[in-house]
């Protein structure tokens, strides 16, 4: 699932080090428009529905985060 | 009129005194300690700098930041604000072109600043804000005050690389806030809900109307804007009233869905401007908000934030254009042809702007100024400098006007002017990228850029990040053998449009 994270990750921002960013949003490192496109592709890829209650700063400060929500994501299916 | 800055403030401050004015995510002040911070600021100033300077400004998202402004405005001086996370290289250049004596900077700020090479000399706000008040002085320099003295100067992309400073006068300032003020109702019972960047253009009537009506006003944290939940929990804690954001912000909540949670109670007056919205965004909006006021703003910085003004009467419709609208009280706007007749309604022109609101021209750029500044073609009797804005309308014939696009390739991305050439210009500085083309896929608001030469896509990104601000570096950066050619040798536009993805 990681690899597939950081490709999606790495094709939206190629000049972002995503393993060493740890406060994505925080930091303001992703923008909102960022942030629409990745929802977009995380569900699509990994098959969720991303609700706007999930669009905190926890779930999206770093790659830990994003798995966190994506693997409860997937649990709740 | 009474437009003096100052004046306003001081029997603001006297009427709410204790209220509070400007509030931030750790923090708050009042009227009353906003007047007596900025004239503590102004009064160290005054010993620093004369009269007539201009005074570079480095500070952070926060309720001091329009105090070390006004306190500027004390020391009969004007502010230029950098935004400090803009990269080096541009802040940079924006001193070269502001030359000033002396930069403010707070302390989260002030390394930051101490490493951009500065030559005058580094102030520490927080250190100017418990200095004591020189009232001496504070009325010495208020006695030589005009109504169109600069008020401030703040930089915009240039096509040429260089950022363009637009300087603003008091007068033009007063206008322009009475008039937003009056078409959207604002009174001392409004919370404001900043989003601009306090740097930026837009921030204006968050930080001046409290100080003219003695509305609040919240600085909503960044980090809301990326997440919309977020954002409406905060306008409903905050019970603001009125915003005025770029139209990227409202598109986004709609995007991911934010009504689905918690909807915004107290919102009732919202203004939109930056780019063209889309209908069917404020649809869900108006649908979502049923009782609030939205008004389309159109106008760029040299016209003091604005020209025209559109209040939405009625539920629009999913492929609705929006007018831009009627013109805000002291703004003449007209429309003049290719050949600078004047042009009749129904037909296109370019949008002309002129009147006290009129920006006093580019900072230490005489040219570029006298260029873009130029007196009305149709007026031959006396002196009346008009702007040009480099966007085409049409006047129906009700006196509303319509938005007919760009001249040149100046694009609006989430709110922000850039320059495609400016791209292109930075890219170029990379000498394993040979040729570039920046286009902007509006239905997506994504940035290409297309290059030839043997650099990587991360290695580009990674040096524009560097020197460009955040917004203007390229979403997708596409690596081509040849660039498409036109006849006569120009790029061909059209065939790389075709591959967007």
């Amino acid at each position: 699932m990681k690899e597939q994270l950081m490709e999606i990750l790495e094709e939206l921002r190629p000049d972002v080090d995503f393993e060493a960013e740890k406060q994505l949003i925080t930091d303001g490192v992703l923008d909102s428009f960022d942030i629409v496109s990745l929802v977009g592709s995380l569900n699509d890829e990994f098959d969720i529905e991303i609700q706007v209650g999930n669009l905190v700063p926890d779930n999206f400060n770093s790659i830990e985060g994003m798995m966190a929500l994506i693997e409860k994501l997937q649990d709740e299916d | 009129m009474k437009t003096d800055i100052l004046d306003r403030l001081e029997s603001t401050a006297a009427k709410y005194n204790k209220k509070t004015v400007f509030t931030d995510e750790t923090g708050s002040i009042s009227f009353c300690e906003l007047l007596d911070k900025a004239k503590r600021l102004g009064s160290a100033l005054c010993k620093k700098v004369s009269a007539g300077s201009a005074v570079a400004v480095m500070s952070g998202r926060n309720v001091l930041t329009p105090v070390t402004f006004i306190g500027i405005v004390y020391a009969g001086c004007y502010y230029a604000p950098m935004d400090a996370s803009q990269p080096e290289d541009r802040l940079k250049n924006i001193l070269k072109v502001l030359k000033p004596p002396v930069l403010v900077a707070d302390k989260d700020n002030a390394d930051k600043a101490k490493a951009l090479g500065f030559e005058g000399e580094i102030l520490l706000s927080d250190d100017f804000f418990e200095s004591d008040i020189d009232d001496d002085a504070l009325a010495l320099r208020r006695e030589r005050m005009c109504i169109d003295d600069p008020l401030y100067v703040i930089f915009t992309s240039g096509s040429t690389g260089n950022p363009k400073g637009v300087i603003t006068s008091k007068l033009s300032l007063c206008c322009y806030i009475d008039a937003y003020r009056e078409v959207m109702g604002i009174d001392d019972s409004d919370i404001l809900g900043n989003q601009s960047p306090l740097d930026y253009i837009a921030a204006i009537r968050d930080i001046y109307l409290p100080i003219f009506t003695g509305a609040s006003m919240y600085i909503i944290p960044k980090q809301c804007f990326v997440m919309p939940a977020e954002l409406f929990k905060t306008l409903n804690d905050k019970r603001i009233t009125s915003v005025g954001w770029s139209v990227s912000v409202f598109t986004i909540a709609v995007k991911v869905g934010a009504f689905d949670g918690a909807k915004p109670e107290f919102l009732k007056k919202i203004c939109f401007s930056g780019s063209v919205m889309p209908c069917n965004v404020l649809r869900v909006w108006q649908e979502n908000l049923p009782g609030a006021k939205f008004v389309n703003q159109y106008g760029p910085t040299e016209c003091t934030a604005s020209c025209t003004y559109y209040e939405v009467d009625h539920v629009v419709a999913d492929d609705e254009v929006l007018p831009i609208g009627k013109p805000y009280s002291n703004y003449r706007v007209f429309l003049l042809s290719e050949d600078n007749r004047a042009v009749p309604d129904g037909e296109m022109g370019e949008i002309c702007v002129s009147g006290p609101i009129v920006a006093l021209g580019y900072y230490n750029a005489p040219e570029l100024t006298a260029k873009t500044f130029i007196q009305d073609p149709l007026n031959t009797l006396y002196r009346e400098i008009i702007y040009k804005t480099g966007d085409y309308g049409t006047f129906r014939e009700d006196g509303v006007l319509l938005f007919n696009g760009r001249k040149d390739r100046q694009i609006k991305h989430l709110g922000h002017r850039v320059e495609l050439g400016e791209i292109e210009g930075t890219a170029l500085r990379l000498e394993n990228v040979k040729e570039c083309c920046a286009l902007y896929q509006k239905e997506k608001e994504l940035i290409y850029l297309f290059y030839t030469g043997d650099a990587s896509v991360k290695e580009i990104a990674g040096f524009l990040r560097g020197v460009l601000p955040g917004f203007m570096v390229p979403r997708k950066l596409i690596a081509l053998d040849e660039m498409p050619r036109l006849a006569n040798g120009k790029t061909d536009m059209q065939t790389l449009k075709e591959y967007f993805k």
